[in-house]
C-alpha cells in the first residue's frame, strides 16, 4: 500500500466524510483502501471477527452514485466504520465473541447500527471482543486480538476490535460497548479515542445485555471530532429501548471548539497519584493537566474516596447481572464457555446477597461522591488506566491465589468503573507514549447528559498535543 | 468474614444446579475470597440507610 493510502486511511471519519462530500475521494476506492488494509494488516491483528467485502461494496456502490447525482448526504456518508460483534447485524453472524453464538444471525439490526447507516456509514464487519463482553477471556474463539504498537501487548477489552481496527486503519471509525470501561481501556491501550455516552444516551437494543444499568454503546475514533460525529449519529430515544432517555441531543459539532478557558476541573487523587498508578501515566496525566490549564482551565486535587473500591464494587454488581443473563447456559452449556468467563460467571452467580447488597449501596454512595465533585467541578479528570498495555501473557494462566484476583481483575477497572457506576459520561483521549512506545490514556469525566463539555475539553487537549496524529511502527 | 472453603463453594453451585470442574472450583474460590476481603472495608460505611439504587432517571447538566 502506498503511503498516500495509509495517509488517507488514517484521516479519521469526519475528515473522510468530508473529502467525499468535496468528490475528492470515493466511498468505493475508501471501501477499497480498508479492505485492503484488513486482508494484509488483520491476520496479525485479529480485529475482525467478520469482514463483508461484498455487501461494503455494495453499499459504497450505491452511495457513491448519491454524490454523483447530488442527492443529500447524510453526515457520515460513504465512511467505511465496523462494529464490535456485540451488536446485532441484520442476516450477519452476530457472535458476542462466543462459541455458544457462532452461528447466531439476528433478523434485525441494533439501534446503533441502523442509526450508522442512516447517517451514510458503510459497515465493512465485526469486531472482536473478550467472550459476551465480560473480561478476561484467555482463548478467544475467533483469533487473539492484539494491539497494533506492540504485538505481544493486550490491546484492552472488551471491545478489543473496535480499538485495534481504529488504531490500525482498518475502518474509519467504530462502534464498542462500555459497560464498565469497555469502550475507553481499548482505546486508551491502544491509543485512540474513546467516548462512553451517559448511560440511557445511546439506546441499547440489539447489543447483547451484561448489566442492564450499566451497558452504554459508544463510538471509537481517531480523534474527538469523529467521536463526536459518531455520538450525533448514535444518540437519542428509542422506543425500542424504553430506559433510553427521551432528554434532546444537542449539537456536539457547534460547541466542539469552545475551549476550556473557565473550566474547574478536578484531578482525582486516589487514581491519578495513588501507588497503583505507574509513574510513567501519573506524569503524562499530571502534564495533561496542565495543558488544559494553560488553555485557561482551573484545576485542583479533590478525593473521591470510594473510588479506589469501584472495580470490586462493579464486579459484585455487573458480574452478577452478567450471571442472570447467562443462568440458564451455565447449568447446560457450561463447557462451551472460554473457561475464563466461565469462570467469572460461576463466581457472580455464587456471590453472597450480603456482600451484593453491600455493594448496591456503595455503588449509591461512590455516584453521590461524584454528583458532589461535578457540583464543584466541570470535569474530573484522572488515568484511563494504571498503566499502559500489559504484555498479554499477564492475563493467562489459572489463578492460583485470591492475591492475584486483586491485581488482574480490581485494580485496573476502579479507573473505568467509577464513571459507569454513577452513568457518568467520560472520554479517553491519547495524552502520551510510555518509554516502551506504548500509548497512555486520559480520562475525563463529565456531568450526566454534558456530553458537550466533555467533547470540548478533550478537543482542546487534542488540538493542543500531538498525540493522536502517531501511528503504530509497521502499519503503513 | 472467614474464607470460604472449596467445599462450601462446591455445595453451594450444586444447589443452584451449576456444574462445576474441580479446577473451576478452586479458582472459583480464590475469586469469591477475593471479591468478599476486597469489599470488607464496605462493612464499616453506614450503609444501612442507603437505598440501593442505580440513580436512574438523573436530570441533564443544567
Amino acid at each position: 500500500m502506498s503511503g498516500a493510502g495509509a495517509d488517507l486511511a488514517f484521516l479519521g471519519a469526519r475528515r473522510l466524510a468530508a473529502l467525499v462530500r468535496e468528490r475528492t475521494v470515493s466511498p468505493v476506492e475508501l471501501t477499497q483502501l480498508y479492505l485492503a488494509r484488513i486482508d494484509r494488516l488483520d491476520p496479525r491483528l485479529h480485529a475482525y471477527i467478520t469482514v463483508l467485502p461484498d455487501a461494503a461494496l455494495a453499499t459504497a456502490r450505491r452511495a457513491e452514485a448519491a454524490v454523483m447525482r447530488g442527492a443529500a448526504l447524510g453526515p457520515l456518508h460513504g465512511v467505511p466504520y465496523a462494529v464490535k460483534d456485540q451488536f446485532d447485524t441484520a442476516g450477519v453472524r452476530t457472535t458476542s465473541g462466543s462459541r455458544l453464538m457462532a452461528e447466531h444471525v439476528p433478523a434485525e439490526d441494533a439501534t446503533t447500527i441502523a442509526r450508522l447507516d442512516a447517517a451514510g456509514g458503510i459497515l465493512l464487519g465485526k469486531l472482536n471482543l473478550t467472550e459476551f463482553a465480560l473480561g478476561g477471556t484467555q482463548h478467544f474463539p475467533f483469533g487473539q486480538p492484539r494491539n497494533p504498537w506492540n504485538l505481544e501487548h493486550d490491546p484492552g477489552g472488551s471491545s478489543s476490535g473496535s480499538g485495534i481496527a481504529v488504531a490500525a486503519a482498518l475502518c474509519g471509525a467504530s462502534l464498542g460497548e462500555d459497560t464498565g470501561g469497555s469502550v475507553r481501556s481499548p482505546a486508551s491501550f491502544c491509543g485512540v479515542v474513546g467516548l462512553r455516552p451517559t448511560w440511557s444516551r445511546v439506546s441499547r437494543h440489539g447489543s447483547f445485555p451484561l448489566s442492564w444499568s450499566m451497558d452504554t454503546p459508544g463510538p471509537l475514533g481517531r480523534t474527538v471530532e469523529d467521536a463526536a460525529w459518531l455520538l450525533q449519529a448514535i444518540a437519542g430515544f428509542d422506543p425500542k429501548d424504553p430506559l433510553s432517555s427521551r432528554e434532546p441531543v444537542p449539537d456536539y459539532a457547534r460547541t466542539l471548539a469552545d475551549g476550556v478557558r473557565g473550566l474547574r476541573i478536578g484531578i482525582v487523587r486516589e487514581l491519578t497519584f495513588g501507588p497503583e498508578t505507574d509513574a510513567e501515566v501519573r506524569d503524562a496525566v499530571v502534564e495533561a493537566a496542565r495543558t488544559l490549564e494553560r488553555l485557561g482551565a482551573a484545576t485542583e486535587e479533590i478525593s473521591l474516596r470510594l473510588v479506589p473500591l469501584a472495580g470490586a464494587i462493579f464486579m459484585a454488581l455487573a458480574d452478577s447481572d452478567g450471571a442472570g443473563v447467562h443462568f440458564r447456559w451455565l447449568r447446560t452449556r457450561g463447557a462451551e464457555y472460554d473457561q475464563g468467563t466461565r469462570r467469572r460467571l460461576l463466581t457472580a452467580s455464587l456471590i453472597p446477597a450480603a456482600i451484593q447488597q453491600r455493594a448496591a449501596r456503595a455503588r449509591a454512595l461512590l455516584r453521590l461522591e461524584m454528583r458532589e465533585a461535578l457540583t464543584r467541578h466541570d470535569l474530573l479528570l484522572s488515568p484511563t488506566a494504571h498503566q499502559a498495555a500489559p504484555p498479554i501473557a499477564a492475563s493467562r494462566g489459572v489463578i492460583t491465589s485470591r492475591h492475584e484476583v486483586a491485581g488482574r481483575f480490581f485494580t485496573r477497572r476502579s479507573y473505568v468503573t467509577p464513571a459507569a457506576l454513577a452513568g457518568l459520561p467520560a472520554i479517553a483521549v491519547p495524552c502520551g507514549f510510555t518509554r516502551a512506545e506504548l500509548p497512555i490514556g486520559l480520562q475525563l469525566i463529565a456531568r450526566h447528559f454534558d456530553e458537550a463539555t466533555l467533547l470540548r475539553a478533550a478537543y482542546a487537549y487534542e488540538r493542543e498535543s500531538a498525540w493522536s496524529k502517531r501511528r503504530p511502527p509497521g502499519m503503513d | 468474614m472467614s474464607d470460604l472453603t472449596s467445599e462450601q463453594v462446591g455445595a453451594l453451585a450444586a444447589a443452584l444446579g451449576l456444574p462445576v470442574t474441580p479446577d473451576d472450583l478452586t479458582e472459583v474460590t480464590h475469586r469469591l475470597n477475593a471479591l468478599i476481603e476486597v469489599l470488607s472495608p464496605l462493612a464499616e460505611l453506614p450503609l444501612e440507610t442507603v437505598e440501593p439504587i442505580p440513580g436512574l432517571g438523573d436530570p441533564p447538566a443544567s
